[in-house]
């Protein structure tokens, strides 16, 4: 149902919000930006309502400045303080959130201005909340809400002791959908869905513990993901020792004693054999074509028709006819499968032995006659291959056995062939689900074999893979190639800061386009080589590329890690704060991973633990 | 829209009964004394006055546990515990009560958190709660106490822990884990260190896990148990919600109506407006054109 209303003002729609008594509300925006503009507004038309609770949020707000300095003259202050009403999304830093979180909680807020992800995590209630769309914003458009997310912003409606009731508001938008908000409020809630993968990391710490694939295997296995597969694998394997079961029992019962592993060879052999038969004649013609085929030789006699009484030496065969000499001398043509006897010796083509030839097939016909192939013969004996199928099928049993006892574990053998195949058909579907899991693992134990950071034939970590274990940090192998390649000895931290900021960052978050020196890109560029080198050896693999590297974020770290102001850097990157301090204190954190290599890698480690230092400072920590 | 509703008709029926359920409740006697008329609005329809029936503060109360809370606490002594209720439903205080416990038997805890934010709000209120020497932090760039009985830290950290001691380090020294928005697991791109930290801790260590209300807990539940070996009972908050939710529509005219009507289907009125609107954008379409309705809503 798709209602499309002008909005409200904010403010407007606060003041009706207060008339149904339904403050303090979280209205939930789209955009970060809507949020600021709403509150901006709202503040706009509010500030000249004496509210008495002003005083109180200066107070509350000052305190907060002695801790966190960083929010003294933040732009949003006075919307605060004059307008009782905050924005509050990802864009602004945490220490500003907080403010506003206690602010909110100390019931000195009538409305927060709020994105969907406001909705995760740190808990703050309001009486109301207020939707204003139906769709949730993502980095690649617009998409309907889900139930999850409606609940997470519906879980903010009520204070529990502080509301008898809470509310959800659905509010006119030009995009709204009363239906589907009421649809979703009465769905049942999401599914938790396993999102287990691979990594670098994971493998090699399991490895390192374990010492071999197989245990490594075992705990991707336990995985939420896997456990669907886990369920049905187990399901089949249940029904497998019971075929085991149920063939142990008939061969008990027939009196034979034959191990499990015999009737398995046995069934498979005989199933190779008859995928070797499926290329095999199958109708009694074919099988009669090919037999004459083979037969029918030069110098040989055949008899035409189904009695076979004249009499033809073959002296020509091509493509499927035949010519030769009748007993009157006179000469004859046919086509092959005209033949209906056909005598085995081969005769030479001379004049004076043609009449001594008819003379002998005349007297001893009956004996010198090829007997004719019955189509059972063709299917289970041909060509060489399933002669020696044949034959091993025929060792099978132990030799030991006395002739009797052999018929009689033949017999069982053939009973229990059906559940033979049965049994190996379920064991390779249990290959092929225990498969799908392990896959991703071997493509990165086959990556990390090849930059020689574990032994694939020892199944063993190297001493270099040990360190990369460690190395808690995103894209490790690209790091672990980096400093092994010496392109982090060879760099100051700043610059390390901004090669380390173009890692962490988002791959496409804009960071402003602060100004890098050579040095700078030279280092982005030997990095983006060994990238290059890193994600090669992973298309080989299969492994999905990489994302690519931030140059902007190295940009604003650079000149971070350099010593400039925050605000300055805010103002020059025209980036949001929020941002900023993420990407910073994210880069912080993996520039503290490098630092800890110091063993092996002391000199870069050192470089990484200054860079750290000078990018972890006030405000991001 | 006939779509939409089709596929999930069992679970429909069942939210409804507690939608009626929770303003039946709100409405109820108890509740009266505290009833603030709305402000303004006048005249009040009927359906308006039941809509916000009950609005306003509860008189304060002494606190007392949810029975889902005791609940929980008591299934802790022999298994692991898997809580799903809504944020702001005393998820929380099940684990305080638990890490008190154990603290005052001079055992461990480590308590788990997605975010930064999150582990040093934890931080402060359990240095608060338990004493500053009691409580210990680990995140990615914050490392303080490390040795301290009870640890709050990113559940990155505490998964590096489980990776550490595999490897043959000490043992991770806990008594006891606390998952705190266990849900994270379903994270597309962290989710997966929670699958490891359920999976490799070591059985001895007891879990306790607070989640969302998510749809498969019965589910999750039995894939720890299969995975650790430890029996992992469930605990849910009933009535889902702590606080009852009503949802009402505002309309441009700044009336306020129920989103829902009383047979617990969209607000006819509401199939009447989103009508009008069709049938202008029809009327608009006809008489300017397709072309002209693109430009005017898109």
């Amino acid at each position: 149902m798709k209602l499309r209303m002008p909005e409200l003002p904010p403010a407007t729609l606060l003041a009706t919000l207060d008339s149904y008594n339904l403050l303090p509300a979280i209205v939930f925006l789209p955009t970060r930006r809507r949020c600021d503009q709403a509150a901006s507004e709202a503040a706009m038309v509010r500030r000249d309502s004496g509210d008495q609770k002003r005083e109180q949020r200066r107070d509350l707000m000052r305190s907060f400045v002695e801790q966190f300095p960083e929010i003294r003259g933040h732009r949003h202050w006075d919307t605060i303080i004059r307008g009782g009403v905050a924005s509050h999304h990802a864009g602004h830093i945490p220490a500003w959130k907080l403010v506003i979180e206690n602010l909110m909680s100390a019931g000195l807020l009538d409305a927060i201005f709020a994105t969907a992800t406001v909705a995760a995590g740190v808990d703050f209630p309001a009486r109301s909340v207020v939707l204003t769309v139906a769709d949730s914003r993502t980095g690649q458009g617009w998409r309907p809400l889900t139930a999850s997310e409606l609940q997470q912003m519906t879980g903010r409606a009520g204070r529990r002791g502080r509301d008898n009731v809470g509310f959800v508001v659905v509010a006119p938008g030009l995009h709204q959908d009363p239906e589907r908000i009421a649809d979703l409020l009465k769905a049942p809630p999401d599914p938790l869905v396993s999102q287990f993968r691979a990594t670098y990391t994971t493998l090699l710490n399991l490895l390192d513990a374990y010492g071999n694939f197989a245990q490594v295997r075992a705990i991707a296995e336990k995985s939420f993901a896997h456990r669907e597969a886990a369920v049905h694998i187990s399901t089949l394997e249940k029904n497998a020792r019971e075929m085991e079961q149920n063939i142990q029992t008939k061969l008990r019962d027939a009196g034979c004693d034959l191990r499990l592993s015999t009737i398995k060879g046995f069934e498979r052999l005989l199933s190779a054999r008859t995928q070797l038969q499926q290329s095999k004649p199958q109708t009694r013609s074919e099988v009669l074509h090919r037999w004459l085929d083979e037969v029918v030789q030069v110098g040989r006699v055949v008899g035409i028709g189904r009695t076979g009484r004249r009499l033809v030496l073959i002296t020509d065969k091509r493509e499927g006819n035949v010519r030769g000499i009748r007993e009157d001398g006179r000469s004859a043509s046919f086509a092959l499968e005209r033949i209906g006897r056909v005598y085995a010796p081969v005769y030479r083509l001379k004049e004076e032995f043609i009449e001594e030839a008819f003379e002998e097939i005349r007297r001893r016909g009956r004996e010198l006659v090829i007997p004719e192939p019955r189509l059972r013969d063709a299917r289970s004996e041909d060509v060489g291959a399933i002669e020696i199928f044949d034959s091993a099928i025929e060792k099978i049993l132990p030799s030991a056995l006395a002739a009797e006892e052999k018929l009689r574990c033949n017999q069982a053998l053939w009973s229990v062939l059906a559940d033979a195949d049965e049994l190996h058909k379920t064991e390779r579907r249990i290959d092929q689900l225990r498969e799908e899991v392990w896959e991703p693992f071997h493509q990165r134990v086959r990556v990390l074999a090849s930059f020689g950071y574990l032994e694939f034939e020892a199944e063993k970590v190297t001493e270099r893979g040990r360190w990369l274990a460690d190395l808690h940090i995103d894209r490790p192998l690209l790091v672990g190639e980096a400093l092994e390649s010496g392109l982090f000895n060879s760099i100051d931290f700043q610059r390390m800061g901004a090669v380390v900021a173009a890692l962490t960052a988002d791959e496409d978050r804009d960071y402003g386009e602060l100004e890098l020196d050579d040095g700078v890109v030279n280092a982005l560029a030997m990095f983006e080589e060994i990238g290059f080198k890193v994600s090669t050896e992973e298309w080989k693999f299969n492994i999905e590329p990489a994302p690519e590297l931030n140059f902007s974020a190295a940009g604003a770290a650079y000149s971070w890690a350099g010593g400039m102001e925050w605000t300055t850097l805010v103002h020059e990157t025209r980036a949001e704060e929020g941002d900023l301090f993420r990407m910073l204190s994210r880069t912080g954190e993996a520039l503290l991973q490098i630092a800890g290599v110091r063993k092996v890698h002391p000199r870069a480690a050192q470089t990484a633990a200054v860079a750290a230092d000078a990018i972890l400072r006030e405000p991001v920590r | 829209m006939a779509r939409s509703g089709k596929g999930r008709t069992g679970g429909r029926g069942r939210e409804r009964t507690t939608l009626g359920k929770g303003s039946r409740r709100a409405s109820g006697d108890t509740l009266s004394p505290t009833v603030r008329p709305a402000q303004k609005p006048s005249p009040q329809t009927r359906e308006l006055r039941k809509l916000l029936e009950g609005i306003g503060t509860p008189r304060p109360s002494p606190f007392q546990p949810d029975q889902f809370q005791l609940d929980a606490l008591a299934a802790l002594e022999f298994e692991d515990v898997l809580v799903t209720a809504p944020t702001g439903s005393g998820k929380t205080w099940i684990a305080r009560e638990e890490i008190r416990r154990l603290l005052a038997a001079g055992k461990r805890a480590w308590y788990t958190t997605p975010l930064k934010a999150l582990t040093n709000s934890k931080f402060q209120e359990f240095s608060a709660e338990f004493g500053d020497g009691q409580v210990g932090i680990l995140t990615g760039d914050r490392k303080e106490n490390s040795s301290a009985p009870l640890i709050v830290g990113t559940t990155e950290i505490y998964r590096n822990q489980l990776f550490d001691s595999l490897r043959g380090g000490s043992d991770v020294q806990t008594d006891l884990v606390v998952l705190d928005e266990a849900h994270y697991l379903a994270d597309e791109d962290r989710g997966y260190v929670w699958e490891e930290a359920i999976i490799l801790t070591p059985p001895r260590i007891r879990l306790l896990l607070l989640s969302a209300t998510i749809g498969n807990a019965q589910e999750f539940a039995a894939w720890i148990e299969d995975v650790r070996g430890v029996r992992c009972g469930v605990v849910t908050r009933p009535g889902a919600r702590p606080v009852p939710l009503r949802a009402a529509m505002l309309l441009p005219d700044k009336r306020l109506i129920p989103l829902l009507g009383e047979n617990g289907k969209i607000n006819s009125e509401l199939n009447a407006l989103a009508e009008r609107d069709r049938a202008q954008r029809e009327e608009r379409v006809s008489r300017f054109g397709r072309r002209a309705r693109r430009r005017f809503y898109e």
